[in-house]
């Protein structure tokens, strides 16, 4: 009897200690999908997850990573601190094996520390607050350019076009502030002026107070620093109240959904774009691919997200194995390969090694290169 | 711009805000006024409304185009339309609450707000809908002042509807019903006053009001969503209080002050505009506390 209860006590600690690896075999690798899937930036978090989709198909048709299927689990940060701490806590006790996404950088700072905690491997597609940074513990990844780099961009833009006075709108939430902030740093530094430096709340649709003081303070470039869906009632709310000078608006608002919410304001408006698929020489198969499955175009995280998934499959190749520890070795160890937007090498601090932003132009309804 | 420009451009912003809140606050008094509840799912026939309007302006601009005649019709229709929404929720969501302590019509208020946010957010999936019309950008310069036709024209729509509210409660029968039960349900009874029926018709109003100002809100602003109506329920709200719960006039009052202390306040130098929200419920809060009846509102003797 004793012997019968020690010999089944030891299995269970021994089916328990081997319980990863055995079942690993066969199991799917389990990949998390952290996106916004409801709410205002609903549209570029379902265009994320289906580049993950796509990225996640084409892996499992070619035989799968490790000779294991890759199975998504979706978690839905909704753009929301609180609602995307649930989601990293629900996909972090369903013990996926990595996670992709991450968009809306005051959405996924608080989720930095949950898949810290668990050291999960973290691909970050989109978010690119350069108050990431310093929260990540170390198992996190950014592979898009972060707000510095943006700012810089911006800044020479505006030197280009002559501006001397310069009104930033930004929301108040990590990513618009934290680039709102870069932006005035690095303006003044340059020895430019600001005219006017706002916050507006999210969710407010009356912008008038906004477009009062832009116009009052004489400013001839509002750089508008948040997302598409404020930017458009924003746009269209200047040009409404007769303010007709230069227009930019940050990475977030580089959406086609700005041109139906703006309409004809749009028009001319500049952004600051992270590689998109539409500009990118390698993507057209992609752009096909996604085209016939979804019925539109790919947004513009969807290279990166497709990219993220990509590199997180080659990471767990590279490494041999699923372990945390030993995927993150081989993800900081990317050296420069060739994904769909570009090669992929890290800064010390797990960023992007270089900028990757492109300015885009409002013509006819949707966005072109911009020709200075 | 001078400060006296600013003044100005803040007067005609000040205007469009309020009207939107005073037409929202007036079905939150009227509403109050026949049977005492706080529908605080008002804010959501506003955003109900506005869905409305988009539906019906893709069903008629085919016909009458997207422009001002078709932008008409579609306020119509969803005024129609969901005017008859309020009246259905009445009947089924408070209708037998009437004889229930006041809370509980309360919480069943909360109950249908959530409802149709849901709703809207299930249909729409939590997008931004965009509210395209065919209106330009078109308006009149004074000087560095800019109005837009599109604010004259809603400032002026909104001035009708109250117009006619107005005429509607004070030389109509159904008017003079609707303030006689305001004052005493039972005795309207006694006086062979179909109760029921007056309480359906201020349903069918004040909704109607709402879903005038939520179609308005999106030709304006350019776009709709499902939370849309949150913030506006809550400051129309705070409009009726400014103006005296329970008193037509003191919320078209109310939903102007509000609008122009919005506009004026978030232009103190210092202050940005982050700061709309605190002014308007920091005025609730003073109202609240130093004078609760409101300014048109009749301090009422609980008789037991």
């Amino acid at each position: 009897m004793n012997k019968t209860i020690k010999s089944l006590a030891s299995g269970v600690v021994l089916s328990l200690c081997a319980g990863g690896p055995a079942l690993a075999a066969d199991d799917p690798i389990r990949i998390g999908v952290q996106v916004p899937t409801t709410g205002s930036e609903a549209t570029y978090g379902t265009d994320m997850f289906h580049a993950v989709e796509i990225a996640a198909d084409e892996i499992n048709a070619d035989g799968g990573v490790l000779g294991r299927q890759i199975e998504l689990v979706s978690g839905d940060s909704a753009c929301d601190p609180q609602q995307s701490s649930n989601a990293a806590s629900k996909l972090a006790s369903r013990e996926v094996d990595g996670v992709v996404g991450g968009y809306c950088s005051g959405a996924t700072l608080p989720t930095l520390q949950i898949y810290g905690d668990a050291n999960i491997p973290f691909v970050i597609t989109a978010s690119n607050s350069t108050k990431l940074i310093p929260a990540n513990p170390g198992n996190a990844f950014m592979i898009n350019s972060t707000g510095a780099d943006q700012a810089k961009k911006a800044i020479s833009l505006f030197q280009e076009k002559g501006v001397e006075q310069l009104a930033i709108v930004n929301q108040g939430d990590a990513y618009s502030q934290d680039l709102a902030q870069l932006t005035r740093d690095s303006w003044k530094k340059v020895g430019g002026e600001i005219a006017a430096y706002e916050t507006v709340n999210k969710g407010e649709q009356d912008f008038s107070a906004v477009v009062t003081k832009i116009k009052s303070s004489g400013a001839d470039a509002v750089f508008w620093t948040a997302y598409y869906a404020d930017g458009g009632l924003l746009i269209r709310q200047l040009r409404q109240g007769g303010y007709r000078e230069l227009i930019a608006v940050g990475d977030g608002s580089n959406s086609s959904k700005l041109f139906e919410i703006a309409g004809q304001a749009a028009e001319g408006v500049l952004a600051f774009s992270n590689p998109t698929a539409k500009f990118l020489p390698k993507a057209q198969s992609f752009i096909d691919t996604y085209e016939e499955r979804y019925g539109n175009s790919p947004g513009p995280y969807a290279p990166l997200s497709y990219d993220g998934m990509k590199l997180l499959a080659w990471a767990f190749e590279k490494a041999g194995t699923t372990e945390h520890g030993a995927v993150i070795d081989a993800l900081s160890s990317a050296d420069g390969e060739e994904w769909l937007a570009g090669p992929i090498k890290f800064a010390d601090n797990n960023t992007l090694a270089r900028s990757n932003f492109i300015v885009l132009e409002g013509k006819n309804g949707e966005w072109t290169r911009y020709e200075p | 711009m001078s400060w006296l420009e600013v003044f100005f451009t803040q007067l005609s912003n000040g205007l469009v805000l309020g009207s939107f809140y005073a037409l929202v606050a007036l079905g939150y008094t009227m509403i109050f006024g026949v049977i005492k509840l706080l529908n605080f799912a008002h804010g959501d026939v506003y955003m109900i409304g506005a869905f409305c309007g988009f539906g019906a302006l893709s069903l008629v601009s085919g016909i009458l185009g997207d422009t001002w005649l078709g932008l008409f019709v579609a306020m119509l229709m969803s005024m129609v339309a969901v005017g008859f929404l309020g009246v259905i929720i009445q009947k089924i969501a408070y209708q037998p609450m009437l004889a229930a302590p006041r809370l509980s019509i309360l919480i069943t208020a909360l109950a249908v707000s959530l409802v149709l946010q849901n709703s809207a957010l299930a249909l729409t999936s939590g997008e931004y809908t965009a509210f395209q019309t065919g209106l330009g950008y078109g308006g009149v310069d004074f000087g560095a002042v800019f109005i837009a036709y599109q604010s004259m024209v809603l400032v002026g729509t909104a001035a009708f509807l109250m117009i006619a509210l107005e005429f509607f409660v004070k030389r109509t029968m159904y008017g003079r019903a609707m303030r006689a039960v305001s004052v005493d349900k039972d005795m309207c009874r006694l006086m062979g006053i179909n109760v029921s029926r007056v309480i359906a018709i201020t349903f069918l109003i004040g909704s109607g009001l709402a879903a005038a100002a939520g179609t308005m809100a999106g030709i304006y602003y350019g776009s709709i969503w499902y939370f849309m109506g949150f913030l506006v329920g809550l400051k129309a709200f705070t409009a009726a209080v400014i103006g005296g719960i329970g008193s037509i006039t003191g919320a078209m009052l109310g939903g102007l002050i509000l609008g122009m202390l919005e506009a004026f306040g978030t232009q103190i130098p210092f202050i940005g505009s982050e700061w709309k929200d605190v002014f308007s419920f920091s005025i609730l809060i003073l109202m609240l506390v130093f004078k609760p009846t409101g300014l048109l509102g009749k301090s009422e003797v609980e008789r037991i």
